[in-house]
């Protein structure tokens, strides 16, 4: 069951494309992940998507229903990498800030124990490292409600303890019933925490499906690479 | 219920934002010692016009507090709102810009316009903030024995206060527009330079360029200043600060294509235009002054508002002759006020008056009503009355003088003024600061 479809999304930066008719599925409470190299079009897809950014074409659909980006807010949360909001304000008070707006189901002092974020809750979100900043934005993610959230390189900056814990947290998220859409460079995160993936590159969608989909795709299933992991398929196709 | 709790979080978001600013917290204590150095000059001026010490004193009538202590005290805020204020709303913009807060903003469940609103709230409440030392200037005076009149204090806050909201626009909208703060203070700074510009330009040339310049944020302030409340002035300031604001809404609404967000700014900036234009036709107008200053007596008003013929007054005099200033002062501003048909022609060609050609017409000032014309060199306001009825055949009251305003002389000491406002203010700002950076760790 999909929970949107979006089809012939186009974008240009001047005479650049940086996103050229893409189109794919995003299936309820699956972890999607969108792989593609640095300046393949990750980023910008993001943007256009949660209506942040204008597309130059394309329609994006939920229930076969043209979704306009002001609608957008209500279907899907976007939140991106390397920003620090709000710089000079704590912790608590951001967290808390999301919490009281959205009334979300699960509560701020849950992630901050979840993250291990707790000892930070006064600190000003100005002085957090990268890694700390990530998993604040994270779980001011996690605080919204809509039905999609779309995670722009969530596992930057964490150390490989935190990236296992934010995998099963976003797992368990998913089986809760929300869908996530991830945008990872590290393939082999991505192969770890994704049910189906989008291999972009050069703005093109190379590539849609589960490990084994993509592989069939590269037509690694039938010859000398049956074991062919994701590296060796994004390669393939790209 | 739901959405007015969110919006009083999305305010309460501002305002903690205001008041984490740096600039914001300077401005304050900036204010204090500014307001005090007016208000300590003021009272001093002030004691001396009225005599202290045994010196000689101005005539009584001479002595309003409005011009004596309220303008001069809260001129302070003129500069405040000019070079420090535009610093402090930009901020509010550009920091959700450059941090990206703004990406996440503008998910957030509210409108783009709420969100600038917000701000506009958020700058308003701290503006009243700051109006702290003067509200506490007022009460001082009023402890001396000083005397202050409920119409002309509102007007002049009144001034200040839209002076505030048309600075707030102002800078928003360059925030929205510039991709850096600096950029923003520079386009902000501009406006304001582009203004006195035209403030300095206008008082020399006259005519249209003066019709315009009459709504510099400067000069708007100066008519709250003499008491007078222009429905005109009012409604300019309003709808550019307004202007300013949507015109941030729809550049900070970043998810619209560039055409789309140029095709509104030109419809909006159009809308700003005709509500600008249709303002400034508005002839209404209250004088709050408690000396009238900006009214001719009672009895001469009821009389000349018998003319309801247009009224034509040529004027030969040029835009620097001090006697056309006396002229527009003493004379026009109050024909204006009771008469919505007046017409004035400025007919001088030159500047200065010194240049004038050979036709010998210049120092004549010509009025035309109903077909019949006359000339009449005086600026004085009682000689010119007096024509205006023998022109509109009209039989002059028989007592036009009126109650004669008092004046409120008053010789006091600013006794703890340089105490409340270059210690006791810095002290207190500088303590709350501090205290609100402690509370944040």
């Amino acid at each position: 069951m999909n929970l949107l479809t979006v089809n012939g999304l186009s974008k240009k930066f001047g005479a650049r494309a940086v996103l050229q008719d893409v189109s794919f599925s995003v299936r309820r409470s699956e972890v999607l992940g969108l792989i593609g190299p640095n300046g393949s079009g990750k980023t910008t897809l993001f943007e256009c998507l949660a209506g942040v950014l204008p597309s130059d074409g394309g329609v994006i659909s939920r229930n076969k229903q043209a979704l306009a980006p002001a609608q957008r807010k209500s279907a899907l949360f976007y939140m991106p990498d390397g920003v620090t909001p709000w710089a000079q304000q704590s912790v608590n008070w951001a967290l808390g800030f999301f919490e009281r707006l959205y009334a979300a189901p699960i509560k701020a002092a849950e992630l901050l124990n979840m993250l291990k974020l707790e000892s930070l809750r006064n600190a000003r979100i100005g002085s957090l490292s990268k890694g700390e900043r990530k998993r604040l934005l994270l779980a001011l993610g996690l605080l919204t409600p809509q039905p999609l959230l779309m995670l722009d390189e969530p596992f930057d900056g964490l150390d490989l303890r935190q990236t296992r814990d934010v995998m099963a947290l976003l797992r368990s998220q998913a089986e809760l019933g929300r869908t996530l859409m991830l945008s990872i460079h590290q393939l082999i995160d991505a192969a770890r925490v994704c049910d189906r993936l989008i291999l972009l590159s050069d703005g093109r969608v190379v590539g849609e499906g589960t490990i084994d989909e993509l592989r069939a795709q590269a037509n690694l299933s039938d010859g000398g690479a049956p074991e062919a992991g994701l590296e060796e398929i994004f390669l393939a196709l790209t | 219920m739901r959405s007015l709790r969110r919006l009083l979080l999305l305010f309460s978001k501002e305002w903690r934002e205001l008041t984490v600013s740096r600039a914001y917290w300077l401005l304050l204590l900036a204010v204090g010692p500014l307001v005090g150095h007016g208000f300590i000059n003021a009272v001093n001026l002030y004691a001396e016009a009225s005599g202290v010490g045994g010196g000689p004193a101005a005539l009584p009538q001479g002595l309003t507090p409005l011009d004596g202590l309220l303008a001069p005290t809260f001129g302070a805020y003129d500069l405040a709102v000019t070079l420090l204020f535009p610093f402090v709303a930009i901020r509010l913009i550009a920091a959700e810009k450059e941090s990206g807060a703004l990406k996440l903003g503008l998910q957030l469940p509210f409108g783009v316009g709420e969100m600038v609103a917000a701000k506009l709230l958020a700058l308003a409440a701290g503006w009243l903030v700051a109006w702290l030392p003067g509200l506490i200037a007022m009460a001082m005076w009023r402890a001396y024995g000083g005397h202050l009149y409920a119409p002309e204090t509102l007007n002049l806050l009144l001034g200040h206060w839209l002076r505030m909201i048309l600075s707030a626009g102002v800078a928003i909208a360059a925030a929205a527009l510039a991709e850096s703060a600096a950029s923003a203070a520079i386009v902000t700074l501009g406006f304001t330079i582009g203004t006195w510009a035209l403030d300095f330009i206008a008082a020399g040339r006259g005519g249209w360029l003066a019709a315009v310049a009459a709504y510099t944020p400067a000069a708007a302030l100066r008519f709250f200043e003499r008491g007078l409340l222009r429905l005109s002035v009012v409604i300019v300031m309003s709808v550019m600060a307004l202007g300013g604001l949507a015109i941030a809404a729809i550049w900070l609404h970043t998810g619209r294509k560039l055409g789309a967000r140029l095709l509104r700014t030109a419809v909006l900036l159009g809308l700003i235009s005709v509500a600008v234009w249709l303002g400034s036709l508005s002839r209404a107008s209250w004088d709050a002054s408690e000396n009238r200053r900006n009214s001719f007596p009672r009895a001469d008003e009821a009389a000349l508002r018998q003319i309801h013929e247009p009224l034509r007054v040529t004027i030969y005099l040029a835009a620097e002759d001090p006697r056309l200033m006396d002229y527009e002062r003493g004379v026009l501003n109050k024909l204006r006020r009771i008469l919505p048909r007046l017409e004035v022609d400025y007919a001088a060609q030159s500047r200065t008056g010194l240049f004038e050609g050979a036709e010998e017409r210049y120092g004549e000032i010509w009025y035309e009503l109903g077909g019949r014309k006359v000339m009449n060199r005086s600026t004085t306001e009682p000689i010119v009355v007096e024509q205006l009825y023998q022109l509109a055949g009209i039989t002059a009251p028989a007592n036009s003088d009126g109650p004669v305003f008092p004046g409120y002389p008053l010789a006091a000491h600013p006794k703890g003024a340089s105490l409340v406002f270059y210690a006791l203010w810095p002290l207190a700002v500088s303590s709350v600061w501090s205290l609100a950076r402690y509370r944040r760790r």
